[in-house]
């Protein structure tokens, strides 16, 4: 195995291999950074130009873009509340409000230094987990992953302060909006009003457009004045911080490197829902969950280092089954299949270079997003105190050509330009554009999930299978846990007026 | 207001004008629209990037440009086409196959009659196959038929490989129970290989590394013959006869015509002539399939005319296919 190791980064160390690594990682941040793309644009761009060159090098170049488009989507939407991509929703929740309060630089330490984290660790355990994941992937199935997405759901009390049933008719409207186009299960069209655009759905990057970027963009205009008050260079905290913090943090930043190689590893259970899981788990496991949605640091960390940690766990299926992890792996798929790669059990022992190729590749992109990353926090930090003049005018046409970008179709930048008004009254009438979001993507998972555990197991599943029911006892116990907790506060504050 | 007024009457009297030039068929010269109704970075995509330039170059067109129109899984594009001029200016590249079973199922969204449009050519297909888990213990269709319960067939929804099961579990007397609502073929694969279905259907190269690895056993190949690489797997086509062949011809016609090129219907004779002839000299371009192998995109050509009969081939068998199709729809509805 240390000869695989050795010879693994040995492939890497040609100046075409170094070069496509750096062109990679440049690259990926830069469509990161762009709204609506994501990973799956910078690898579908790229395949064209990978035939012909070193096997180790080109796919630096693809891994290594893919990447880096991880922290460029976290940047947007921690200083403009702008995801990047799906992924990177969760990142809004206490990245933005961050930005807000001058620690716009905190929360990009932060941000690239959880993300390499837990990178770091989906890249060890890449290396050393082989023998075991197998197991793993046969042991969970559909009722697993329903439980993951219902986790993900009890997060909607964390956006309900004030009005629990606002926070429900947020999230209500939200799963509705995603019942739109065609049916998971059976292909019947529901609420299409014979229009065939909408058969496909509302696009979910395209709505996170609207009902975040446009929206704040509407409320600056009619507020006045920049989105952060204080003037660029008056930042309250440094990027250092950040980077203490992700340290500070280590048992989250672990357990959502594990949560975020789960996800990876489990074909059918997107990212988008791995970054909500684990803003749960860590709003659900703080001490004071009441700081969250409000510029909690844990709530930047824990989705990056998620997100970090997912592409780890994504390569393994890939590798191992010759099954994509994902969307992007699905692509990579084709890119080794005309490289000449077979993935499959093979690949784990007669090509076992070419694994710890990849599990380099994965440690030194992640290495360079984050220290070119760290490098240009602070110039980046100073963006959102730009005069408003500037600012929603080159804020909006980045977006809704990001709307467009996304498949192509101008009725795409009129779905954006409406979500924009929906997110501008919701968050005037105090209604969790969160919540919003969070139906909206979990409901299809939930939806597909319930409907094939109930077809393979039977209506009592939840009984009969014994993962499912200790992950649903997980979740019970996890959400009930900040109630408990304020009650015993409550109680103990009671007691202490009384004596 | 003033100003404008008279730009607007030359933009309207170039468009006139251009269109006026539609009334000759050739498109020698012209732009060539090449509707691809996939996602930009798909597969069919891909294939129609690669191909556009050499179409161009054979038919002496001036451009022949891929103009991307997703929706509805192909269907806005196809209806796009259906309605555009037969002149050859506007044609398509998509799945044949799953056109043809959308409008037979009955799909709402469906403005097309897909045996009208006027086949090109095909650029590529693949056999799709049945696989069933090494762990089943299920060998051959005789096992699948002999269960003694419902053969479980996981399934993304409603899309050519939930037909095609339907159709063949119906004309081989196999009891079906399918669970629909997997993602992506990865997700029905994983499904077999830990025992939650039985088997899948999957294209042959997409299947190749989990044989390989002895997580998955072929036992049907949906093709016009044997797949060299495993001669023992029998095609659909060998286990049936009479009305039963019929059907299952049908199909395999369907899913062969998978990666084609097409035109709306009536499409001008001359204009249609010299696509065929373009488009099946750009495929036969040693520069093309030398690309072709660099991309990892491999081209299995056949002419427009073949394509055609084909499609005669589906509308005469369409009689006994509609009502399997619509019930197995029912079924999981």
């Amino acid at each position: 195995m240390l000869e695989a190791i050795v010879a693994g980064l040995a492939a890497l160390a040609t100046p075409q291999a170094v070069l496509f690594m750096l062109v990679g990682v440049s690259y990926g941040l830069v469509i990161g950074i762009l709204p609506g793309l994501g990973g799956i644009v910078a690898l579908a761009l790229l395949l064209p130009f990978t035939y012909g060159h070193e096997l180790a090098a080109t796919l630096a170049l693809l891994l290594g873009a893919h990447i880096a488009t991880i922290w460029g989507g976290s940047v947007t939407s921690i200083l403009f509340k702008v995801p990047g991509a799906a992924k990177s929703l969760a990142l809004v929740f206490d990245g933005h409000p961050m930005t807000r309060q001058g620690h716009a630089a905190r929360a990009l330490g932060a941000s690239a230094t959880a993300a390499l984290l837990g990178g770091l660790m989906g890249a060890v355990f890449l290396a050393f987990t082989i023998p075991i994941v197998r197991p793993v992937m046969l042991a969970l199935g559909p009722s697993e992953y329903l439980m993951m997405a219902l986790w993900g759901l009890t997060i909607i009390a964390t956006f309900s302060e004030g009005s629990l049933l606002k926070g429900l008719v947020a999230t209500c409207l939200g799963i509705m909006v995603a019942f739109v186009g065609m049916d998971p299960v059976s292909g019947t069209p529901r609420f299409w009003f014979g229009n065939v655009y909408l058969l496909d759905g509302i696009s979910f990057p395209v709505a996170m457009i609207g009902l975040f970027a446009v929206a704040e963009m509407m409320t600056l205009y009619v507020k006045g004045g920049a989105m952060v008050d204080r003037v660029s260079g008056e930042q309250r905290s440094t990027v250092l911080d950040g980077v203490k913090d992700a340290f500070r943090h280590w048992g989250l930043v672990l357990r959502s490197s594990l949560l975020g190689l789960w996800v990876g590893v489990l074909p059918g259970v997107g990212a988008s829902v791995g970054g909500i899981a684990a803003y749960a788990q860590a709003a659900q496991t703080s001490p004071t969950p009441e700081r969250f949605g409000k510029g909690a640091v844990e709530g930047v960390i824990a989705p990056d280092a998620t997100l970090g940690a997912n592409e780890g766990g994504g390569l393994m299926p890939t590798l191992a089954f010759g099954i994509p992890g994902g969307e992007s792996m699905a692509i990579l798929l084709v890119a080794f299949l005309a490289m000449g790669i077979v993935p499959g059990p093979r690949m784990l022992t007669s090509e076992l270079d070419l694994v710890f190729s990849m599990v380099w590749i994965v440690v030194i992109a992640n290495l360079l997003t984050a220290l070119i990353g760290l490098a240009i926090s602070s110039r980046l930090a100073r963006l959102p105190a730009l005069n408003p003049n500037v600012m929603i005018p080159l804020v909006l046409s980045v977006c809704l050509l990001g709307a467009f970008a996304t498949r192509g179709l101008i009725e795409d930048v009129v779905v954006a330009a409406a979500f924009g008004v929906i997110g501008y009254l919701m968050n005037k009438y105090q209604y969790s554009r969160a919540n919003f979001v969070i139906g909206m993507v979990l409901a299809e998972m939930i939806e597909r999930n319930l409907h094939i555990s109930l077809g393979l197991y039977g209506e009592f599943f939840l009984f009969t299978r014994p993962i499912t029911t200790a992950m649903l006892v997980f979740i019970v116990v996890t959400t009930a846990l900040p109630f408990v907790r304020r009650y015993r506060r409550s109680r103990a504050s009671a007691a202490g007026n009384g004596s | 207001m003033r100003a404008r007024l008279p730009c607007l009457l030359l933009i309207f009297l170039a468009t006139a004008a251009g269109g006026g030039a539609a009334d000759a068929a050739s498109v020698r010269g012209e732009i060539v629209t090449l509707l691809s109704p996939n996602s930009a970075g798909g597969m069919m995509t891909r294939y129609a990037r690669m191909i556009a330039p050499y179409i161009a170059r054979h038919a002496g067109a001036r451009d022949v440009r891929v103009r991307i129109m997703t929706g509805g899984g192909g269907i806005r594009g196809a209806n796009a086409l259906w309605f555009a001029e037969p002149d050859g200016r506007t044609i398509a590249f998509t799945s044949v196959t799953t056109l043809i079973l959308s409008q037979l199922a009955g799909s709402e969204a469906v403005r097309f009659d897909a045996t009208r449009f006027v086949y090109l050519g095909r650029a590529a297909t693949e056999p799709r196959v049945l696989t069933v888990g090494a762990g089943s213990g299920i060998m051959s269709v005789r096992d699948a038929r002999a269960l003694g319960r419902p053969f479980v067939f996981p399934s993304q929804g409603t899309d050519e490989d939930f037909y095609s099961m339907a159709v063949l579990a119906d004309v081989m007397g196999i009891p079906l129970k399918v669970i629909s609502g997997y993602d992506g073929n990865a997700d029905t694969a994983l499904a077999v290989i830990k025992g939650d279905g039985d088997g899948h259907i999957t294209g042959w190269s997409a299947s190749q590394a989990v044989i390989e690895a002895g997580d998955e056993v072929p036992i049907l190949t949906l093709g016009p013959e044997r797949y060299p690489d495993y001669p023992d797997v029998p095609t659909a086509l060998e286990l049936v006869d009479g009305a039963s062949l019929e059907a299952v011809q049908a199909i395999v016609n369907m899913l062969d015509m998978r990666r084609g090129f097409f035109g709306p219907p009536d499409l001008d004779p001359e204009a249609t002539a010299e696509l065929r002839a373009a488009i099946g000299a750009a495929l036969g371009d040693p520069q093309l399939v030398a690309d072709s192998v660099a991309q990892g995109l491999p081209l299995l050509p056949s002419p427009g005319e073949a394509e055609q009969i084909k499609i005669a081939q589906i509308t005469e068998a369409s009689q006994h296919l509609v009502p399997m199709l619509r019930a197995a729809l029912e079924a999981i509805r």
